[in-house]
């Protein structure tokens, strides 16, 4: 997810937060589509910033590999505190919560990419 | 723990009476400048965004519990300063406040692991329902200020540190105590007295490693104990050293917290840190 610019926003992104008035009323819900309309509404409410959900212009093999990395790493950190069971859940939540979010990221890829994206054919 | 030498300790009290500034990061202290200057700025907002600067916070406290307000007890938290100085008188100290970038200089990814356990430590604390969340805040930004001390004033101490650290899977407070005879925390607590911060700020600086050692606020220093794991397990950040340490049962017993929390915990934490790297890359 990625704190933006109200003006930096386009139709299509996703909000990541659900967003309130500061009297508390709901403006708009985690999850939302960004529409013209709902942007022209949040700038009336003097919403400055959104957060969003980041398809962030990585391929499906990047995110499946940045996600290996994540867990090799994590490993890694974990190494010396293995034999704790509070510290294993708190491993566990962290790659259930990777997981999670290496496959909202594949879902968000928009066409479906293949799984071997060509060398080279990329930014 | 092994038993200190005396002489060490005292050759680091001295370096640490010879700091009079610290760093803090010019991000921060230019968006404050900008708040202030609007009149529709709260205390409040300018307290929070104060509050996620170790250093700033420190040393806003340092001159707010100084000789020069002789107040009769101390203040041991941001929003505590604006309430009871007031918002210009914050504002003067934000503003005077001198030295800026040296921290990210002294050791690369500090002030990351700070605001990280910062976050971490709010992120328990709301948890938990505790209604004292931003000091708890404040804690975690000011726990590992003793390794900024290190980096700073005692650059041969530093390296080789650093250097044992790198050779292998060890701590750095390991390498510290092995090596020096002293650690951050001995260090923290020195400059936590030599700024005569409260001791519930130089408590978790203190025994962050050791939380079950706590007399003042336990629960805090357990509070930024787990904290301080939660984020070194999310790789934010760096506090030199990549290991989680071990978790201290007095300290988790103490919080009664159960395995299950870590997921809610870390479901508030991630928005948090999203917004903090935002703060750190203004300029």
């Amino acid at each position: 997810m990625k704190r933006i610019a109200l003006d930096k926003a386009t139709p299509g992104q996703i909000l990541a937060e659900k967003l309130t008035r500061p009297d508390g009323v709901l403006l708009a819900n985690q999850g939302a589509e960004v529409t013209e309309g709902l942007l022209r509404m949040l700038a009336r409410q003097n919403v400055d910033t959104i957060v969003i959900e980041e398809a962030d212009g990585r391929s499906a093999e990047e995110v499946l590999i940045e996600y290996q990395n994540f867990i090799t790493a994590l490993e890694d950190r974990f190494a010396r505190v293995n034999d704790s069971g509070i510290l294993l859940a708190l491993k566990k939540t962290m790659i259930f919560l990777a997981q999670k979010e290496r496959d909202e990221t594949l879902a968000l890829l928009s066409p479906p990419e293949p799984n071997k994206a060509a060398p080279l054919s990329q930014e | 723990m092994s038993q200190p030498v005396v002489q060490d300790r005292v050759k680091a009290k001295k370096e640490v009476r010879r700091i009079k500034n610290l760093p803090t990061v010019p991000g921060i202290v230019a968006k404050i400048s900008r708040m202030v200057e609007n009149p529709e700025t709260s205390a409040a907002e300018v307290g929070r965004l104060i509050a996620q600067d170790q250093v700033l916070s420190a040393k806003v406290l340092r001159m707010a519990n100084s000789a020069f307000f002789g107040m009769s007890r101390k203040i041991s938290s941001i929003s505590q300063a604006l309430v009871i100085l007031g918002f210009d008188v914050v504002k003067g100290l934000v503003l005077t406040s001198s030295v800026f970038d040296m921290i990210q200089k002294s050791m690369a990814g500090l002030w990351e692991h700070s605001i990280g356990c910062a976050a971490a430590s709010g992120a328990v604390a709301t948890l938990l329902g505790r209604d004292d969340a931003e000091e708890i805040l404040v804690a975690g930004l000011l726990h590992d200020l003793g390794k900024v001390v290190l980096a700073l004033n005692l650059p041969e101490e530093m390296s080789l540190v650093r250097k044992k650290v790198a050779e292998g899977p060890v701590l750095f407070y390991e390498a510290e105590n092995e090596l020096l005879d002293f650690d951050h925390c001995d260090l923290g607590q020195w400059l936590a007295e030599h700024w005569n911060l409260p001791e519930s700020l130089a408590e978790p600086m203190r025994l962050h490693h050791r939380p079950e050692k706590a007399v003042l606020k336990p629960e805090c220093v357990a509070i930024v104990h787990v904290a301080d794991i939660i984020i070194r397990a999310k790789g934010f950040g760096n506090a030199g050293d990549i290991l989680v340490p071990p978790i201290s049962m007095a300290a988790w017993e103490t919080l009664r917290l159960r395995k299950t929390d870590f997921l809610p915990i870390l479901e508030i934490l991630e928005p948090k840190l999203a917004s903090l790297c935002d703060l750190t890359s203004i300029n």
